[in-house]
Protein backbone atom coordinates (compact mmCIF):
# COMPACT_ATOMS: atom_id res chain seq x y z
CA UNK A 1 0.00 0.00 0.00
CA UNK A 2 1.44 3.26 -0.87
CA UNK A 3 0.74 6.13 1.07
CA UNK A 4 0.39 9.19 -1.02
CA UNK A 5 1.84 12.08 0.71
CA UNK A 6 0.94 15.96 -0.68
CA UNK A 7 2.53 16.89 -3.83
CA UNK A 8 5.54 19.33 -2.98
CA UNK A 9 6.47 22.23 -4.74
CA UNK A 10 8.24 22.28 -8.17
CA UNK A 11 11.75 22.94 -7.72
CA UNK A 12 12.86 26.11 -8.91
CA UNK A 13 14.12 25.41 -12.57
CA UNK A 14 15.03 22.03 -12.03
CA UNK A 15 16.30 19.25 -13.52
CA UNK A 16 16.76 20.57 -17.56
CA UNK A 17 14.55 19.73 -19.94
CA UNK A 18 15.67 16.42 -21.90
CA UNK A 19 18.05 14.79 -19.21
CA UNK A 20 17.09 10.84 -18.78
CA UNK A 21 16.47 9.85 -15.48
CA UNK A 22 18.00 6.07 -15.11
CA UNK A 23 17.12 3.78 -12.27
CA UNK A 24 18.63 0.72 -11.98
CA UNK A 25 18.69 -1.69 -8.87
CA UNK A 26 21.09 -3.90 -7.56
CA UNK A 27 21.14 -7.07 -5.60
CA UNK A 28 23.88 -9.83 -3.69
CA UNK A 29 23.01 -12.52 -1.80
CA UNK A 30 25.07 -15.64 -0.89
CA UNK A 31 23.86 -18.16 -3.26
CA UNK A 32 25.01 -21.85 -2.64
CA UNK A 33 27.96 -21.59 -3.94
CA UNK A 34 29.19 -18.51 -2.53
CA UNK A 35 27.93 -14.33 -3.05
CA UNK A 36 26.44 -12.98 -5.74
CA UNK A 37 25.61 -9.84 -7.66
CA UNK A 38 23.20 -8.70 -10.21
CA UNK A 39 21.15 -5.91 -11.35
CA UNK A 40 17.99 -5.69 -12.56
CA UNK A 41 16.70 -4.10 -15.68
CA UNK A 42 17.33 0.00 -16.48
CA UNK A 43 14.03 1.99 -16.13
CA UNK A 44 14.43 5.48 -18.08
CA UNK A 45 12.67 8.81 -18.09
CA UNK A 46 12.97 11.76 -20.05
CA UNK A 47 12.30 15.26 -18.29
CA UNK A 48 10.27 16.83 -20.21
CA UNK A 49 9.95 20.87 -20.43
CA UNK A 50 8.31 22.81 -17.88
CA UNK A 51 7.05 26.04 -19.41
CA UNK A 52 7.04 28.53 -16.31
CA UNK A 53 7.78 32.08 -16.33
CA UNK A 54 7.99 35.53 -13.97
CA UNK A 55 7.69 38.98 -14.38
CA UNK A 56 9.04 41.82 -11.65
CA UNK A 57 9.05 45.51 -11.93
CA UNK A 58 12.13 46.49 -10.67
CA UNK A 59 11.94 50.05 -10.20
CA UNK A 60 11.90 50.01 -6.62
CA UNK A 61 8.68 52.33 -6.62
CA UNK A 62 6.73 54.68 -8.36
CA UNK A 63 9.43 56.29 -11.38
CA UNK A 64 8.77 60.17 -11.53
CA UNK A 65 7.01 61.87 -14.91
CA UNK A 66 5.88 65.30 -15.28
CA UNK A 67 2.93 66.22 -18.17
CA UNK A 68 4.09 66.20 -21.43
CA UNK A 69 7.55 64.03 -20.56
CA UNK A 70 9.30 61.97 -23.31
CA UNK A 71 11.27 58.94 -22.22
CA UNK A 72 10.04 57.89 -18.77
CA UNK A 73 12.05 54.86 -18.28
CA UNK A 74 10.27 51.80 -16.40
CA UNK A 75 12.21 48.06 -15.88
CA UNK A 76 11.22 45.04 -15.61
CA UNK A 77 12.59 41.61 -15.03
CA UNK A 78 11.81 38.70 -16.72
CA UNK A 79 13.00 35.14 -15.64
CA UNK A 80 12.75 32.14 -16.87
CA UNK A 81 11.42 29.73 -13.98
CA UNK A 82 11.23 26.58 -15.68
CA UNK A 83 13.92 23.96 -17.26
CA UNK A 84 14.87 24.44 -20.58
CA UNK A 85 15.81 27.48 -22.96
CA UNK A 86 12.92 29.19 -24.11
CA UNK A 87 11.75 32.15 -25.97
CA UNK A 88 9.34 34.76 -24.33
CA UNK A 89 7.12 37.18 -26.51
CA UNK A 90 6.40 40.56 -24.53
CA UNK A 91 3.13 42.76 -24.13
CA UNK A 92 3.28 46.14 -22.79
CA UNK A 93 -0.26 47.71 -21.40
CA UNK A 94 -0.04 51.16 -20.77
CA UNK A 95 -4.12 51.52 -20.62
CA UNK A 96 -4.57 49.66 -17.27
CA UNK A 97 -7.70 50.44 -15.68
CA UNK A 98 -8.20 52.26 -12.47
CA UNK A 99 -5.36 54.43 -12.82
CA UNK A 100 -5.20 57.98 -13.32
CA UNK A 101 -3.85 58.46 -16.97
CA UNK A 102 -2.57 56.38 -19.84
CA UNK A 103 0.68 57.18 -20.85
CA UNK A 104 1.38 56.79 -24.63
CA UNK A 105 3.71 53.89 -25.60
CA UNK A 106 6.96 54.37 -27.28
CA UNK A 107 8.69 51.34 -27.56
CA UNK A 108 9.91 48.28 -25.14
CA UNK A 109 13.69 47.57 -25.47
CA UNK A 110 16.20 44.61 -24.45
CA UNK A 111 18.89 45.42 -22.15
CA UNK A 112 21.32 43.93 -24.80
CA UNK A 113 24.62 45.01 -22.80
CA UNK A 114 23.24 43.11 -19.29
CA UNK A 115 23.63 46.56 -16.99
CA UNK A 116 20.48 47.05 -15.51
CA UNK A 117 20.23 50.70 -17.44
CA UNK A 118 18.77 51.45 -19.95
CA UNK A 119 21.33 52.91 -22.71
CA UNK A 120 19.85 54.86 -26.01
CA UNK A 121 21.94 53.79 -28.67
CA UNK A 122 23.51 50.82 -27.22
CA UNK A 123 20.03 48.69 -26.53
CA UNK A 124 18.00 47.35 -28.88
CA UNK A 125 14.66 47.86 -29.47
CA UNK A 126 12.23 44.90 -28.97
CA UNK A 127 9.96 43.70 -31.60
CA UNK A 128 7.79 40.73 -30.96
CA UNK A 129 8.32 37.82 -33.09
CA UNK A 130 11.97 39.07 -34.29
CA UNK A 131 13.93 39.20 -31.41
CA UNK A 132 12.06 37.50 -28.52
CA UNK A 133 14.71 36.78 -26.74
CA UNK A 134 15.81 33.22 -25.59
CA UNK A 135 16.30 33.08 -21.38
CA UNK A 136 18.26 29.69 -20.14
CA UNK A 137 16.76 28.51 -17.24
CA UNK A 138 16.62 30.02 -13.82
CA UNK A 139 18.27 33.13 -15.35
CA UNK A 140 16.60 36.68 -16.14
CA UNK A 141 16.53 39.45 -18.69
CA UNK A 142 15.85 43.24 -18.17
CA UNK A 143 13.18 44.79 -20.21
CA UNK A 144 12.72 48.61 -20.62
CA UNK A 145 9.09 49.88 -21.45
CA UNK A 146 9.52 53.71 -22.58
CA UNK A 147 7.05 55.61 -22.74
CA UNK A 148 5.28 59.52 -23.22
CA UNK A 149 2.98 61.63 -20.56
CA UNK A 150 0.42 63.37 -21.83
CA UNK A 151 0.06 66.59 -21.48
CA UNK A 152 -2.99 67.18 -19.64
CA UNK A 153 -2.11 65.39 -16.02
CA UNK A 154 -2.48 66.74 -13.23
CA UNK A 155 0.25 66.65 -10.42
CA UNK A 156 0.28 63.12 -8.03
CA UNK A 157 -1.65 61.45 -11.01
CA UNK A 158 -0.17 57.63 -11.34
CA UNK A 159 -0.50 55.57 -14.30
CA UNK A 160 -0.09 51.56 -14.38
CA UNK A 161 1.94 50.36 -16.55
CA UNK A 162 2.83 46.19 -17.03
CA UNK A 163 4.63 44.18 -19.21
CA UNK A 164 3.36 40.44 -20.16
CA UNK A 165 5.98 37.96 -20.91
CA UNK A 166 4.69 33.98 -22.40
CA UNK A 167 6.63 31.27 -23.32
CA UNK A 168 6.77 31.19 -27.04
CA UNK A 169 6.42 27.68 -27.16
CA UNK A 170 2.86 27.49 -25.83
CA UNK A 171 0.36 28.76 -22.86
CA UNK A 172 -2.34 27.42 -21.13
CA UNK A 173 -3.43 26.07 -17.94
CA UNK A 174 -0.69 23.74 -15.85
CA UNK A 175 -0.66 20.90 -17.47
CA UNK A 176 -1.28 21.57 -21.32
CA UNK A 177 0.97 19.75 -22.96
CA UNK A 178 2.98 20.23 -26.39
CA UNK A 179 3.74 16.76 -27.92
CA UNK A 180 7.38 16.74 -29.13
CA UNK A 181 7.97 21.18 -28.46
CA UNK A 182 10.19 20.57 -25.74
CA UNK A 183 13.91 20.89 -25.39
CA UNK A 184 15.99 17.91 -25.82
CA UNK A 185 13.21 15.82 -27.81
CA UNK A 186 10.73 15.78 -25.22
CA UNK A 187 7.40 17.13 -24.53
CA UNK A 188 7.12 21.23 -23.00
CA UNK A 189 3.92 21.01 -20.29
CA UNK A 190 2.87 24.25 -19.13
CA UNK A 191 3.98 24.64 -15.35
CA UNK A 192 1.81 26.54 -12.19
CA UNK A 193 2.85 29.88 -14.04
CA UNK A 194 0.37 29.13 -16.87
CA UNK A 195 3.77 29.76 -18.90
CA UNK A 196 2.59 33.48 -18.55
CA UNK A 197 3.78 36.24 -16.18
CA UNK A 198 2.70 40.12 -15.81
CA UNK A 199 4.22 42.90 -13.40
CA UNK A 200 3.09 46.56 -12.97
CA UNK A 201 5.16 49.40 -12.47
CA UNK A 202 3.89 52.65 -11.87
CA UNK A 203 4.83 55.98 -13.35
CA UNK A 204 3.45 59.08 -10.75
CA UNK A 205 3.61 62.79 -11.71
CA UNK A 206 5.59 65.19 -9.64
CA UNK A 207 4.49 68.45 -8.50
CA UNK A 208 7.19 71.04 -9.70
CA UNK A 209 6.26 74.68 -10.21
CA UNK A 210 9.08 77.76 -11.05
CA UNK A 211 8.81 81.39 -9.98
CA UNK A 212 10.28 83.72 -12.09
CA UNK A 213 11.94 86.64 -10.25
CA UNK A 214 12.89 89.40 -12.57
CA UNK A 215 15.10 92.81 -11.16
CA UNK A 216 17.20 94.90 -13.27
CA UNK A 217 20.62 96.97 -12.43
CA UNK A 218 21.24 100.08 -14.46
CA UNK A 219 24.63 102.11 -14.97
CA UNK A 220 24.56 105.35 -16.59
CA UNK A 221 27.32 106.12 -18.64
CA UNK A 222 28.53 108.55 -15.97
CA UNK A 223 29.12 106.06 -13.22
CA UNK A 224 25.29 106.70 -11.89
CA UNK A 225 22.15 104.27 -11.81
CA UNK A 226 19.95 107.20 -13.94
CA UNK A 227 17.90 105.63 -16.77
CA UNK A 228 19.21 108.00 -19.55
CA UNK A 229 19.90 107.05 -23.03
CA UNK A 230 23.45 105.64 -23.11
CA UNK A 231 22.30 103.60 -19.86
CA UNK A 232 22.95 99.47 -19.70
CA UNK A 233 20.42 97.38 -17.79
CA UNK A 234 21.31 94.25 -16.98
CA UNK A 235 18.25 92.30 -16.33
CA UNK A 236 18.35 88.93 -14.10
CA UNK A 237 15.87 86.29 -14.11
CA UNK A 238 15.84 84.19 -11.32
CA UNK A 239 13.68 80.70 -12.09
CA UNK A 240 13.17 79.21 -8.73
CA UNK A 241 11.69 75.57 -9.40
CA UNK A 242 9.93 74.16 -5.90
CA UNK A 243 7.70 71.32 -4.90
CA UNK A 244 9.07 67.66 -5.44
CA UNK A 245 10.42 66.08 -8.61
CA UNK A 246 11.78 67.78 -11.47
CA UNK A 247 10.61 70.68 -13.98
CA UNK A 248 12.00 69.42 -17.35
CA UNK A 249 12.89 71.53 -20.32
CA UNK A 250 12.75 74.55 -18.23
CA UNK A 251 12.82 77.62 -21.14
CA UNK A 252 13.32 81.41 -19.92
CA UNK A 253 12.23 83.43 -22.86
CA UNK A 254 12.03 87.84 -22.45
CA UNK A 255 11.51 90.34 -24.85
CA UNK A 256 14.15 93.29 -25.47
CA UNK A 257 11.83 96.47 -23.92
CA UNK A 258 10.90 99.18 -26.17
CA UNK A 259 13.20 101.38 -26.73
CA UNK A 260 16.37 99.63 -25.64
CA UNK A 261 19.03 97.94 -27.94
CA UNK A 262 20.22 94.27 -26.93
CA UNK A 263 23.98 94.02 -26.20
CA UNK A 264 25.67 91.73 -28.03
CA UNK A 265 26.92 88.14 -26.69
CA UNK A 266 25.27 89.54 -22.85
CA UNK A 267 23.50 86.63 -22.53
CA UNK A 268 24.67 84.61 -18.94
CA UNK A 269 23.19 81.30 -18.03
CA UNK A 270 24.73 80.54 -14.14
CA UNK A 271 27.03 83.32 -14.88
CA UNK A 272 28.55 81.28 -17.66
CA UNK A 273 27.70 83.46 -20.81
CA UNK A 274 25.91 82.03 -23.47
CA UNK A 275 26.47 82.41 -27.43
CA UNK A 276 23.91 85.07 -28.91
CA UNK A 277 23.30 82.25 -31.55
CA UNK A 278 20.76 79.27 -31.84
CA UNK A 279 23.58 76.49 -31.70
CA UNK A 280 24.59 73.55 -29.62
CA UNK A 281 24.63 76.03 -26.22
CA UNK A 282 21.50 77.23 -24.59
CA UNK A 283 21.22 80.73 -25.27
CA UNK A 284 20.05 82.50 -28.65
CA UNK A 285 19.32 85.73 -29.32
CA UNK A 286 16.69 86.21 -32.63
CA UNK A 287 16.66 89.89 -32.90
CA UNK A 288 13.48 90.54 -30.81
CA UNK A 289 14.07 88.41 -27.55
CA UNK A 290 16.81 86.40 -25.75
CA UNK A 291 16.03 82.68 -24.35
CA UNK A 292 17.49 80.22 -22.22
CA UNK A 293 16.78 76.49 -22.71
CA UNK A 294 18.23 75.77 -19.04
CA UNK A 295 17.39 71.98 -19.48
CA UNK A 296 15.91 69.86 -16.57
CA UNK A 297 16.06 71.58 -13.08
CA UNK A 298 14.93 69.66 -9.93
CA UNK A 299 12.99 71.21 -7.57
CA UNK A 300 15.15 73.30 -4.69
CA UNK A 301 16.93 74.45 -7.61
CA UNK A 302 17.39 78.07 -9.30
CA UNK A 303 18.92 79.10 -12.56
CA UNK A 304 19.66 82.54 -13.46
CA UNK A 305 19.36 83.99 -16.83
CA UNK A 306 21.11 87.76 -17.32
CA UNK A 307 21.63 89.72 -20.40
CA UNK A 308 22.06 93.56 -21.29
CA UNK A 309 19.90 95.89 -23.07
CA UNK A 310 21.12 100.15 -23.88
CA UNK A 311 18.65 102.35 -23.45
CA UNK A 312 17.95 104.36 -27.00
CA UNK B 1 11.56 25.50 -27.89
CA UNK B 2 12.03 22.74 -30.52
CA UNK B 3 15.82 21.61 -30.69
CA UNK B 4 17.41 18.29 -31.64
CA UNK B 5 14.81 15.52 -31.22
CA UNK B 6 16.97 12.22 -30.37
CA UNK B 7 17.45 8.82 -30.92
CA UNK B 8 17.20 7.64 -27.51
CA UNK B 9 13.30 7.29 -27.59
CA UNK B 10 13.83 3.84 -29.11
CA UNK B 11 16.52 2.77 -26.65
CA UNK B 12 13.81 4.10 -23.61
CA UNK B 13 11.16 2.08 -24.69
CA UNK B 14 13.20 -1.07 -25.34
CA UNK B 15 14.49 -0.67 -21.83
CA UNK B 16 11.17 -0.13 -20.78
CA UNK B 17 9.87 -3.60 -20.85
CA UNK B 18 12.81 -5.88 -20.87
CA UNK B 19 13.24 -7.60 -17.60
CA UNK B 20 16.47 -8.82 -16.22
CA UNK B 21 17.09 -11.42 -14.21
CA UNK B 22 20.73 -12.04 -12.96
CA UNK B 23 23.02 -13.80 -15.34
CA UNK B 24 23.11 -17.34 -14.52
CA UNK B 25 21.76 -16.89 -10.98
CA UNK B 26 18.49 -17.81 -10.10
CA UNK B 27 17.41 -14.49 -8.83
CA UNK B 28 15.17 -11.96 -10.77
CA UNK B 29 15.03 -8.28 -10.00
CA UNK B 30 12.38 -5.83 -12.00
CA UNK B 31 12.71 -2.31 -11.77
CA UNK B 32 9.26 -0.29 -12.30
CA UNK B 33 9.18 3.74 -12.46
CA UNK B 34 6.01 5.07 -11.57
CA UNK B 35 4.32 8.85 -11.74
CA UNK B 36 1.69 9.89 -9.84
CA UNK B 37 -1.09 11.97 -11.86
CA UNK B 38 -3.99 13.82 -10.57
CA UNK B 39 -7.00 13.04 -12.79
CA UNK B 40 -10.62 13.80 -12.45
CA UNK B 41 -13.15 10.96 -12.10
CA UNK B 42 -16.26 11.38 -14.12
CA UNK B 43 -17.97 12.49 -11.35
CA UNK B 44 -15.66 15.76 -10.87
CA UNK B 45 -13.58 14.81 -8.09
CA UNK B 46 -9.92 14.04 -8.03
CA UNK B 47 -8.24 11.44 -7.64
CA UNK B 48 -3.83 10.02 -7.76
CA UNK B 49 -3.25 7.29 -9.81
CA UNK B 50 0.17 5.65 -11.31
CA UNK B 51 1.26 5.98 -14.66
CA UNK B 52 4.11 4.47 -16.14
CA UNK B 53 5.68 6.96 -17.76
CA UNK B 54 7.87 8.67 -20.76
CA UNK B 55 8.40 11.64 -20.07
CA UNK B 56 7.90 13.64 -16.66
CA UNK B 57 8.91 17.18 -15.58
CA UNK B 58 10.43 18.62 -12.17
CA UNK B 59 8.23 18.20 -9.53
CA UNK B 60 6.63 14.94 -10.48
CA UNK B 61 6.39 12.58 -7.43
CA UNK B 62 7.71 8.91 -8.48
CA UNK B 63 7.27 5.63 -7.08
CA UNK B 64 10.37 3.38 -7.44
CA UNK B 65 9.43 -0.50 -7.47
CA UNK B 66 11.90 -3.19 -7.11
CA UNK B 67 10.46 -6.64 -7.37
CA UNK B 68 12.47 -9.37 -6.32
CA UNK B 69 11.96 -13.29 -6.59
CA UNK B 70 13.47 -16.23 -6.45
CA UNK B 71 13.43 -18.53 -9.13
CA UNK B 72 16.20 -20.87 -8.34
CA UNK B 73 15.55 -24.01 -6.32
CA UNK B 74 17.64 -22.93 -3.19
CA UNK B 75 17.58 -20.35 -0.60
CA UNK B 76 19.79 -17.02 -0.62
CA UNK B 77 21.28 -15.63 2.35
CA UNK B 78 22.12 -12.18 3.57
CA UNK B 79 19.45 -10.92 0.64
CA UNK B 80 20.64 -7.15 0.10
CA UNK B 81 19.02 -4.77 -2.61
CA UNK B 82 20.59 -1.17 -3.54
CA UNK B 83 19.44 0.99 -5.15
CA UNK B 84 21.57 4.24 -6.39
CA UNK B 85 19.44 7.29 -6.71
CA UNK B 86 19.20 8.79 -9.94
CA UNK B 87 21.00 12.04 -9.78
CA UNK B 88 18.50 13.98 -10.85
CA UNK B 89 15.81 12.50 -8.48
CA UNK B 90 15.57 13.89 -4.46
CA UNK B 91 14.57 10.57 -2.19
CA UNK B 92 10.74 11.29 -0.97
CA UNK B 93 10.98 8.19 2.19
CA UNK B 94 9.78 4.91 1.58
CA UNK B 95 6.01 3.26 2.70
CA UNK B 96 7.61 1.14 6.02
CA UNK B 97 10.76 3.00 6.18
CA UNK B 98 12.38 -0.60 6.42
CA UNK B 99 15.53 1.07 4.57
CA UNK B 100 18.75 2.13 5.50
CA UNK B 101 20.56 5.12 3.01
CA UNK B 102 23.54 6.56 2.56
CA UNK B 103 24.12 10.34 1.63
CA UNK B 104 28.14 10.11 0.59
CA UNK B 105 27.90 7.91 -2.61
CA UNK B 106 27.20 4.16 -0.76
CA UNK B 107 30.49 4.53 1.06
CA UNK B 108 28.61 4.67 4.84
CA UNK B 109 24.83 3.29 5.63
CA UNK B 110 22.61 4.13 8.15
CA UNK B 111 18.62 5.38 9.32
CA UNK B 112 18.61 9.08 7.72
CA UNK B 113 17.59 10.79 11.08
CA UNK B 114 21.12 9.39 12.50
CA UNK B 115 23.19 10.55 9.44
CA UNK B 116 24.74 14.08 9.96
CA UNK B 117 25.98 16.37 6.99
CA UNK B 118 29.68 18.46 7.78
CA UNK B 119 28.92 22.10 6.02
CA UNK B 120 31.50 23.90 3.85
CA UNK B 121 31.60 26.17 7.47
CA UNK B 122 32.27 23.08 9.09
CA UNK B 123 29.08 23.24 11.10
CA UNK B 124 27.32 19.81 11.33
CA UNK B 125 23.33 19.41 10.28
CA UNK B 126 20.77 16.58 9.80
CA UNK B 127 21.06 14.97 7.14
CA UNK B 128 17.71 15.51 5.21
CA UNK B 129 15.84 13.22 1.89
CA UNK B 130 17.41 15.45 -0.79
CA UNK B 131 20.67 14.23 0.53
CA UNK B 132 20.50 10.60 -0.11
CA UNK B 133 22.54 9.25 -2.87
CA UNK B 134 21.45 5.66 -2.48
CA UNK B 135 18.79 3.57 -0.48
CA UNK B 136 19.27 -0.39 0.65
CA UNK B 137 17.11 -3.24 2.11
CA UNK B 138 19.14 -5.76 4.46
CA UNK B 139 16.51 -8.70 4.24
CA UNK B 140 16.98 -10.37 7.88
CA UNK B 141 15.77 -13.58 6.49
CA UNK B 142 16.78 -16.04 4.09
CA UNK B 143 14.95 -16.16 0.92
CA UNK B 144 13.63 -19.38 -0.03
CA UNK B 145 13.30 -20.57 -3.61
CA UNK B 146 10.17 -19.12 -5.10
CA UNK B 147 9.50 -16.49 -3.00
CA UNK B 148 9.00 -13.15 -3.88
CA UNK B 149 8.40 -9.78 -3.01
CA UNK B 150 8.62 -5.69 -3.97
CA UNK B 151 10.40 -2.75 -2.57
CA UNK B 152 9.20 0.69 -2.75
CA UNK B 153 10.67 3.93 -2.42
CA UNK B 154 9.19 7.49 -3.48
CA UNK B 155 11.10 10.25 -5.24
CA UNK B 156 10.14 13.39 -6.24
CA UNK B 157 11.93 14.72 -10.19
CA UNK B 158 14.25 17.72 -9.40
Amino acid sequence: MLVFATSQPAFAAGTIAGTDIQNIAEATYDGPSGPVTGQSNTVTIKVDELLNVTVASTDGGDVSTSPGFVGNVQKYRVTNTGNGDEAFALTANVASGGDDFDPTFQKMVIDTNNNGVYDPGVDADYIAGTNDQVISPDQSKIFFIITTTPSGVANLNRAEVSLTAVAVTGTGAAGTTFTGAGQGGGNAVVGLTTASGTASGFLAVQSVTVALTKTAVISDPFGGSRAVPGSIITYSIAANVTGSGTMNNLTITDPIPAGTAYEIGSITLQTAGLTDATDADAGNYNGTRVSVAAGNVPAGQTRTVTFKVKIQ
Amino acid sequence: MRPVRSALMLAVTAALSSTASIAATPLQLKSDVFVERQVVRSDGSNAVVLEKPNMVTPGDNLVFVVRYKNIGGSTANNFVVTNPLPPAVAFNGTSDDSEVVSIDGGKSWGNLDVLRITKADGKIRAAVRTDVTHIKWNLNQPLNAGAEGKLIFRGIVK
